[in-house]
């Protein structure tokens, strides 16, 4: 597989994952706040705050809901909104058209124009809610794409690295941003039922809380919704399973050359065991320093695996 | 009495002065049309208009389309327009086509090896030696150099076009990288999912198997010692107007598609840049103009070739397909010889004819355009795409004068030849949602390799959707056809 090509699918795969989260979280948080339990502190500002916290932008101080809605979504001159993020999907998979499957490619296709021929008006009165559901209805379409119509060899690995890569870096950022909000919360005093509000607002944001009622069966808390999204390593939306899946596609990748210290998959495979034996006792208090560090670490991964493999 | 629907091709108006490829004199649809009018004919233009629509979509989402920059500087993408109707060819009248054009591709081909070798057609006088030396497309590079297997043209795209007396005649040869058959694969598709019945009714021959043909001719060149051959496609980039089709064929080929960047030259042999390191490619279809395909040996500037592969070419380690030079064949001024070369190289007749050319080097020829610019299509030789022609009848007097000023500046560069009436085929206008007489042209491929040609049955059928316009080509606003060959 050429260098470019594979670049191309690594950065396709980070694209498509990178929009359907920030769709997700949108949504859950637009919605599920219209009607929440503590409503005075959710004003509106609050809400369109922490949507912008995700799109990683803080510069934006007097701005008004349709401002906000704009620039998430449909501006292309935001790199980080929803339609660029498709948008660069898209062109990467122009970019490997040939190494993937026609059924993916004209998925991606339909995908793109269907974003980007969006009616603005609908979207900013009463499309916002079907314009994000369809970024996570096309999503699932490509996955099943990904999955069905690809040989199972490197092209199909390296857009797997690349979804699992960005999985793990939004999943931290949503919970960043979302315990950014339930600290200001708990700092007002609230119930604990109020606070089971924000925890399962929290597990929707990850597309989570079915699994986790199942799995628990319990009003969700702090220690479950964390223990539950960071270790569970059977929650397809949890760190621990993210990291397995980059461990399981970069060995694809390395045919499992021996994995000397500071190789990538030394260095993948270190933190999957570290999560597999870790306990939450062990990291309640350092909640935010865990998930920095494994920002951190996942980050330098994916640069490594970039110089390796994509840079040639 | 109940009265009977008015059908869609009902208010289609004949235009007497052109070969209509549908209809006979007395306004039946010919034998070969006539179930394809009884089809359409049952359609409302509301129905018509769905399917096109639909159409239109499904190529949207495939990605044929091209980029247009509006103001505000957000790219807008279209389709290239395409026309439901298709052009059918009988199979009698498509017979004689093939054997023209493989008969005329073959000459072609003996033509160009004798160019680069011996140049015995040159010492002959039955081409002009000047005409040869004087085209910026005669390459040194391959003198005395034989491409694998003899082959310089193993893709050709012949363009032919039908006169008002109802023959075909040679438009011109396209020699160097002939685009359009995905187009012709993509009409294929859609019409088969628009009017699956009539596929069945009619018999049309397919064209499925042109990649698995590219292919194999590709595999027949591979350099000696190549066991199993790496093949690639090479292309100047997704910004290219041809892009789609660059990747339609890798992708069908199932070979990788390359640009010059993933490409290197080490010790003669070239390597493509893969994840694990170096690996060799035997042999390249490029999409790329000889002139950017090496900077150290053409252009310089060229950002899109590869330093060091002609060297590795000359050295027998890597095929080219086609072969650098062939683009002194598809001179216009060449073309004109075309007949004498069949003559000469094949002791045959040629099949196909040419259009009458006159030459503006030749100063009897010259004096007769300068005389008549206002009867003939006046075309500099070296230009591809439609550009730089002048149609004679169209031209204001000052227009004329411009012409003039023009040849007598480089007659070398200019041929002309009358005004050929191109057929004129039913086509569905959108602005008037009616069928309306357009002039079309064909576009044939024909692939050539070691021992072996193949040629596509059917073809591109690129109509000019502006009424009177006779230049198809897609940059100047025309569109295409299916094209349907029948038993």
């Amino acid at each position: 597989m050429l260098s470019r090509v594979a670049n191309n699918l690594y950065w396709m795969g980070r694209y498509i994952e990178r929009a359907e989260h920030f769709a997700r979280y949108s949504r859950v948080l637009y919605f599920s706040t219209l009607d929440a339990p503590i409503l005075k502190t959710y004003d509106r500002k609050f809400v369109l705050e922490s949507i912008l916290y995700m799109a990683g932008i803080f510069d934006m101080e007097e701005i008004s809901e349709k401002e906000v809605l704009l620039k998430i979504g449909l501006e292309l001159q935001n790199s980080n909104s929803i339609l660029s993020n498709i948008t660069f999907a898209r062109e990467n998979a122009r970019g490997a058209r040939n190494a993937i499957s026609t059924d993916l490619w004209e998925a991606i296709n339909k995908y793109y124009h269907l974003a980007r021929n969006y009616p603005q008006d609908t979207y900013l009165t009463t499309g916002f809610y079907d314009f994000t559901m369809m970024i996570q209805d096309q999503t699932s379409i490509l996955s099943s794409k990904i999955y069905g119509t690809l040989m199972h060899d490197g092209e199909w690995a390296i857009i797997l690295i690349g979804m699992y890569i960005e999985r793990v870096i939004q999943i931290i950022r949503i919970i960043n941003s979302k315990l950014h909000d339930i600290y200001k919360i708990e700092q007002a005093g609230h119930t604990v039922t109020e606070m089971s509000f924000e925890w399962t607002t929290l597990l929707r944001c990850v597309e989570a809380f079915d699994m986790n009622r199942k799995f628990y069966r319990e009003i969700p808390d702090r220690e479950q919704v964390l223990e539950f999204l960071m270790l569970n390593p059977h929650c397809p939306r949890s760190i621990a399973y993210a990291l397995n899946g980059i461990r399981r596609y970069e060995e694809k990748i390395s045919r499992n050359e021996r994995k000397d210290s500071n190789t990538i998959g030394f260095n993948i495979g270190k933190l999957v065991e570290q999560y597999r034996y870790l306990s939450f006792d062990e990291y309640k208090d350092d909640i935010y320093g865990l998930l920095n560090r494994t920002h951190d670490k996942v980050t330098q991964i994916g640069s490594e695996f970039e110089k390796k493999y994509l840079s040639f | 009495m109940e009265q009977p629907l008015k059908g869609i091709l009902d208010s289609y108006t004949k235009e007497d002065s052109h070969y209509d490829e549908v209809f006979k004199e007395s306004g039946e649809p010919k034998e070969h049309y006539q179930r394809i009018v009884e089809r359409f004919n049952q359609y409302s233009v509301a129905d018509f208009e769905r399917i096109n629509n639909e159409v239109k979509a499904a190529f949207f989402n495939q990605g044929i389309t091209f980029a247009v920059y509006s103001e505000d500087k957000k790219p807008d993408e279209r389709i290239f327009p395409f026309d439901l109707f298709p052009r059918i060819i009988p199979g009698r009248e498509w017979s004689q086509l093939e054997n023209g054009v493989i008969q005329r591709n073959r000459a072609i081909n003996l033509f160009l090896d004798d160019l680069y070798h011996k140049k015995k057609i040159l010492k002959d006088k039955v081409v002009p030696a000047d005409l040869i030396f004087s085209s910026k497309n005669y390459l040194k590079e391959m003198v005395d150099f034989t491409p694998a297997g003899g082959i310089y043209t193993h893709i050709s795209g012949t363009d032919l076009i039908k006169h008002t007396d109802g023959k075909y005649y040679i438009l011109e040869d396209n020699l160097r990288c002939p685009s359009g058959v995905s187009y012709v694969l993509s009409n294929r598709l859609a019409l088969k999912k628009s009017f699956f019945d009539l596929f069945t009714k009619l018999q049309t021959k397919t064209i499925y198997q042109y990649p698995e043909q590219l292919l194999e001719i590709l595999k027949t060149v591979k350099p000696k010692n190549t066991e199993v051959p790496t093949i690639v496609v090479v292309t100047p980039g997704m910004y290219n107007s041809a892009y789609f089709e660059h990747s339609f064929l890798a992708q069908k080929m199932g070979i990788p598609l390359v640009e010059g960047r993933d490409l290197f030259v080490d010790r003669n042999f070239v390597y493509m840049k893969t994840i694990h390191g170096p690996t060799r490619v035997d042999v390249i279809y490029r999409r790329v103009d000889d002139e950017f395909i090496d900077p150290l040996c053409f252009r310089k500037d060229s950002m899109l070739g590869v330093p060091g592969l002609m060297n590795a070419y000359r050295a027998g380690n890597v095929t080219l397909a086609n072969a650098p030079g062939t683009g002194v064949a598809d001179d216009k001024a060449v073309y004109h010889y075309v007949p004498d070369i069949i003559k000469y190289y094949l002791n045959e007749e040629p099949i196909l004819n040419n259009v009458l050319t006159y030459h503006c080097d030749k100063e009897e020829d010259c004096r007769y355009v300068l005389e008549n610019i206002d009867k003939l299509v006046v075309k500099p030789v070296d230009e591809s795409g439609g550009y730089g022609i002048t149609i004679g009848t169209s031209l204001t007097k000052a227009e004329i004068e411009e012409v003039k000023v023009r040849i007598k500046s480089n007659p070398r560069k200019y041929i002309a030849q009358p005004i050929m009436s191109l057929s004129v085929h039913a086509t569905f206008i959108e602005e008037t949602k009616e069928f309306e007489p357009r002039h079309i042209d064909l576009r044939t491929f024909c692939l050539m390799g070691k021992e072996s040609a193949y040629i596509l049955k059917g073809g591109l059928t690129r109509v000019a959707l502006k009424k009177g316009n006779l230049i198809v080509n897609s940059s100047q606003g025309g569109g295409s056809k299916d094209t349907w060959v029948l038993d």
